[in-house]
């Protein structure tokens, strides 16, 4: 079974694949499709680390894996999801930048972290390449948050930021303690509720989600 | 034998256009025309006499054969069902999407020369979309191109018998978005109708009649099957024969009937399950597939594999 994970190189298909959900993020505009890719993304990042957990033998690992599906994987999207019905908005109307643009801006950053690192800081974890990727989706995930208008569409960013981190830790470092994953999932539900909130908030006094409007005085 | 190899194109190039429009009906619930159906249409159009507008230039007479010629020497590139390819120094990969150029400028040209507004509607479509197009079919087969270390093709095919990983899954998918911008299937274009606001392949024959028509069409039908063989030799090569033997031949054949017919299923899954795009939508798909290309070269460049 391991053996049969380095032939097929699993860990390289998974680790692309949490790139390209977040690349194609880049490319919806309907922010359904945005929280769906989230989802994907995380659900890759449990299997990532299961796969790794079966690789090295270590427990705690599985207990981080369940964890990232359940608390990223199922109930932030479905949050999410209960946010976007409530606000009634559907799509990113209007963008700074055009689709084609933002998806090779994302390839272009995929290529400077690539270039940037390509030796050097790597000294321990199991892979480089993940190290990488992780590098490129925090980056793709600022992007995000400054591209988009709308105040769900930057929280996705910021979750995608925040799967990236986890991901570089996790190349590093074969993952903290349990006890610190949880906290730091606990924090960002706490931190998702307060944003959600907010946005419900924004969208009720301004009767818009686009930030923009923020930037008028109201007496 | 392996002089001859590009016959094959030539030959059976209406055949597979025949299964794919056999299978697409099949998928949707229809009968269908029968598979030879394509060699009675090119037949019937030899056949007639032409109408000519008499505003038109020698381009306009020129550009069947051009299209026509430039097609089969891309085919003879191509190593088909061996690779011994004794055109192979003639010319590599990036020779073979250029001579393909050649043709589509002169469909683009001829498409304005009669000068009816569909006919340049179709080629400012058709350059719009080849400019998306070339460089995402570059960058893919460069990524196969460095892991060979040849763009030539015959070699390109034998030095890799599978190929399994991230880069080479990113390439081939970036791939067949272009063989289906090439060949104007459904995503992009709607071979099936003449409808004239949504056409682009269509409307730079529309002008055409006669044995000029079955000219262009069968020029079509070659480039297909020529991209169809591209992909093949490029991204799943295993099971050609490297040598001219006549059982190696055989088997070799057999294989590749299999997978051009595994093609033609793909395209007309592809064709039954999607609808056509908007125009203006199209670059958002194509660049979404460039971004591909890049990523499968980067990736490659970065994992060594």
């Amino acid at each position: 079974m391991k053996n049969w994970i380095q032939v097929f190189s699993i860990i390289d298909f998974i680790s692309v694949g949490i790139l390209l959900t977040a690349i194609a993020m880049n490319a919806f505009r309907r922010i359904e499709s945005c929280v769906r890719a989230y989802m994907l993304n995380s659900w890759l990042l449990s299997a990532l680390i299961a796969v790794v957990a079966f690789l090295i033998g270590e427990t705690h690992l599985y207990i981080a894996s369940i964890i990232t599906l359940i608390g990223k994987g199922i109930v932030i999207p479905l949050f999410l999801r209960r946010i976007v019905r409530q606000m009634k908005i559907t799509r990113d109307v209007e963008p700074y930048i055009s689709n084609v643009l933002s998806l090779t801006i994302s390839g272009i950053l995929v290529a400077v972290v690539y270039a940037s690192l390509r030796e050097g800081i790597f000294v321990a974890g199991f892979s480089r390449n993940v190290l990488q990727i992780s590098v490129a989706v925090i980056l793709i995930g600022l992007f995000i948050m400054i591209s988009r208008r709308k105040a769900i569409t930057q929280v996705i960013g910021l979750l995608f930021m925040e799967n990236g981190l986890f991901l570089a830790g996790f190349s590093l470092t074969f993952g903290m303690p349990v006890i610190i994953e949880l906290g730091v999932l606990f924090d960002m539900l706490m931190g998702l509720i307060i944003l959600g909130i907010f946005a419900i908030q924004i969208k009720r006094v301004f009767t818009s989600s686009d930030l923009d409007k923020l930037t008028i005085l109201k007496g | 034998m392996e002089y001859l190899q590009f016959v094959i194109i030539i030959v059976f190039s209406p055949l597979l256009q025949g299964v794919i429009k056999k299978l697409k009906a099949n998928m949707q619930g229809r009968v269908g025309p029968g598979v030879f159906q394509p060699y009675y249409d090119l037949f019937r159009l030899f056949k007639k006499d032409m109408v000519l507008s008499h505003v038109t230039s020698w381009i306009f007479k020129a550009t069947p054969y051009i299209v026509f010629t430039s097609t089969a020497a891309a085919a003879m590139i191509v190593p088909v069902i061996t690779t011994i390819s004794p055109f192979g120094i003639m010319g590599d990969v990036i020779a073979l999407i250029y001579i393909i150029a050649v043709g589509r400028f002169f469909m683009a040209l001829a498409g304005l020369d009669a000068g009816t507004a569909f006919g340049g509607e179709g080629s400012s479509r058709e350059m719009t979309v080849a400019i998306l197009v070339e460089p995402m079919m570059m960058l893919s087969i460069f990524t196969a191109a460095i892991s060979a270390g040849s763009t030539n093709i015959a070699r390109i095919a034998s030095s890799q018998n599978i190929l399994y990983s991230p880069s080479h899954i990113l390439a081939l998918s970036a791939f067949i978005v272009a063989i289906i911008a090439e060949t104007g299937r459904i995503p992009v274009d709607n071979p099936d109708t003449h409808l004239e606001l949504t056409m682009i392949h269509e409307g730079m024959l529309l002008e055409y009649s006669g044995k000029y028509l079955a000219l262009m069409e069968w020029a079509h039908y070659m480039k297909q099957m020529l991209l169809f063989t591209l992909a093949v030799d490029i991204f799943f090569p295993i099971g050609i024969s490297s040598d001219t033997g006549f059982s190696a031949i055989v088997l070799s054949s057999g294989i590749y009937c299999l997978k051009m017919f595994f093609m033609a299923g793909l395209m007309a899954l592809i064709e039954s399950s999607r609808a056509k795009m908007r125009f203006f939508q199209l670059p958002s798909l194509l660049g979404g597939a460039f971004v591909l290309a890049l990523l499968s070269l980067l990736t490659y460049i970065m994992m060594g594999k």
